[in-house]
């Protein structure tokens, strides 16, 4: 029959329109993120030892870590930065740590407004992160 | 119950009531003066509703498109999102208005107030309710229709002002869309005027108070609601505005508020082509008795007004070459058609009849 796709086009519009929306009021509502979702970079200070191993495998050299020989020769971790405006969120580096010191986590509020708010301190990030909590 | 038809009927002609109420203020009720007073006080009425509807059509449209999509449209500002369209229009005022160089400025600017004036114009024939014509006009139909196609010199004078050849072929196109479908247009109604013997708009409406001339007009009113669409420059056939690809067809250089009188003029357009749909094929204000005149007038015209909208988000844009063939091919003869098939009915009726 002429026009019959018509017809069914508009029932289909019409029950989309009466049926549930899929919107999610973001800023209100928290959206449930898929689990693999890689969005944000966590540290463990006191796990991590200082092997370089993630700065080695970063694809982007987004990683700079210095460390200082402490009690009975052991490496101990001083400062670790990202750069995360070059960061790709591989996982390269988590997957490289021998101690799953460094996590990929699901943070996704990560936008600022200056450039140089792009390069991470991560301990002042696990230490900050451990307050609010 | 003597209480409620009595609350009933002065609800049902409480303009009419306040139109008397006026018209007492004056010595003799009926001077130049008082018809003077009442024309004013008219054109005021049809200037709000244009604006209001503007208003609130916008808004719905753009919930109407959120929904089909199973999004929930403008929800931020005030409650879930209905004072959206009042944030647009400030925006709108805020904007430099740019006039674009080697422009006819003369045309350039009149184009948006004749597209904006003009739904003032066409609504003012439309009976909103017993005896609440604006202007009672025995042309009605024929004015209403002679009205509505000035837009297309409007659209042409705004392609041509802008001084821009993207402006310029988009008013062509615009000005030949609208010269083929008006033709199937005034055919459709025809039909109805065969029947009633005549064009005033207020006769029509009383003759469909035992039956609503979509039954005796079916085709007519299809015919009337697709050319009507096409008419108003609405999807399915707004290819030449065609928000997704090209950029505003005739209103590319307007900026501000004479964009915002195109945009404003458009729904008021689709107001005043629902409201005559409403008028000649669904029995106008004639209703059922439990709800005043005017409140039926103005569910059936949004009634229209929302087929609109869903047809809008439903069907693809048409092709140009589909466009006129859909008009020259396929409304035309069937609308001629519809005449001739309403002649022979009107014919054996009176036969069988004996009138």
């Amino acid at each position: 029959m002429f026009g019959k796709g018509l017809l069914q086009g508009l029932g289909i519009t019409l029950k989309r329109m009466v049926g549930p929306n899929i919107t999610e009021f973001y800023p209100e509502q928290k959206p449930n993120l898929p689990i693999r979702v890689r969005s944000s970079m966590g540290l463990q200070k006191d796990k991590c030892i200082s092997c370089n191993m993630c700065a080695m495998a970063c694809p982007n050299g987004v990683i700079k870590l210095t460390s200082e020989k402490g009690e009975n020769n052991k490496k101990v971790l001083k400062s670790y930065h990202m750069d995360v405006g070059r960061c790709l969120f591989c996982g390269m580096c988590t997957e490289v740590c021998p101690t799953k010191a460094l996590t990929v986590t699901q943070e996704y509020e990560n936008a600022v407004y200056e450039p140089v708010d792009l390069k991470w301190d991560m301990i002042e990030r696990a230490e900050r992160k451990g307050k609010v909590e | 119950m003597e209480t409620i038809n009595n609350l009933m009927m002065t609800i049902n002609n409480l303009f009419l009531i306040i139109t008397a109420f006026i018209r007492s203020f004056f010595a003799d009720p009926h001077s130049l003066w008082a018809n003077l007073t009442m024309y004013v006080i008219n054109f005021i009425i049809v200037v709000v509703i244009i604006v209001l509807a503007a208003l609130i059509l916008i808004l719905l449209e753009r919930k109407v498109a959120g929904w089909t999509s199973q999004r929930s449209g403008p929800n931020r500002l005030g409650p879930r999102g209905w004072f959206q369209t009042i944030a647009d229009a400030i925006k709108l005022l805020g904007k430099e208005d740019l006039t674009p160089a080697g422009a006819d400025k003369f045309m350039f600017k009149v184009a948006p107030m004749i597209i904006f004036s003009l739904p003032m114009l066409s609504l003012a024939v439309i009976p909103f309710g017993k005896g609440l014509a604006p202007i009672n006009l025995d042309l009605g139909i024929i004015y209403y229709l002679a009205i509505t196609s000035i837009s297309t010199v409007a659209f042409l004078m705004a392609g041509w002002g802008s001084n821009n050849k993207y402006a310029l072929i988009g008013g062509m196109r615009e000005v030949a869309q609208m010269i083929s479908y008006e033709i199937p247009l005034l055919f459709s109604v025809l039909g109805v005027v065969m029947i009633t013997q005549s064009f005033n708009l207020g006769v029509i409406v009383e003759a469909q108070s035992s039956i609503p001339f979509i039954v005796l007009q079916p085709l007519g009113f299809v015919i009337f609601i697709i050319a009507g669409m096409a008419e108003v420059n609405r999807a399915p056939f707004d290819l030449v505005e065609a928000d997704q690809e090209v950029v505003a067809g005739p209103f590319v250089e307007y900026t501000g508020l004479r964009w915002g009188l195109f945009f404003l003029g458009e729904y008021g357009n689709m107001t005043a082509m629902s409201a005559l749909a409403a008028t000649v094929f669904l029995g106008g204000w004639q209703g059922p008795g439990f709800l005043p005149g005017w409140i039926w007038f103005w569910m059936k015209a949004g009634i229209i007004i929302f087929f609109m909208m869903w047809v809008r988000w439903t069907f693809p844009r048409i092709r140009i070459d589909h466009l006129m063939h859909f008009a020259w091919k396929v409304l035309l003869p069937l609308s001629i058609a519809n005449i001739f098939l309403t002649g022979l009915g009107i014919y054996i009726y009176r036969l069988v009849m004996g009138g």
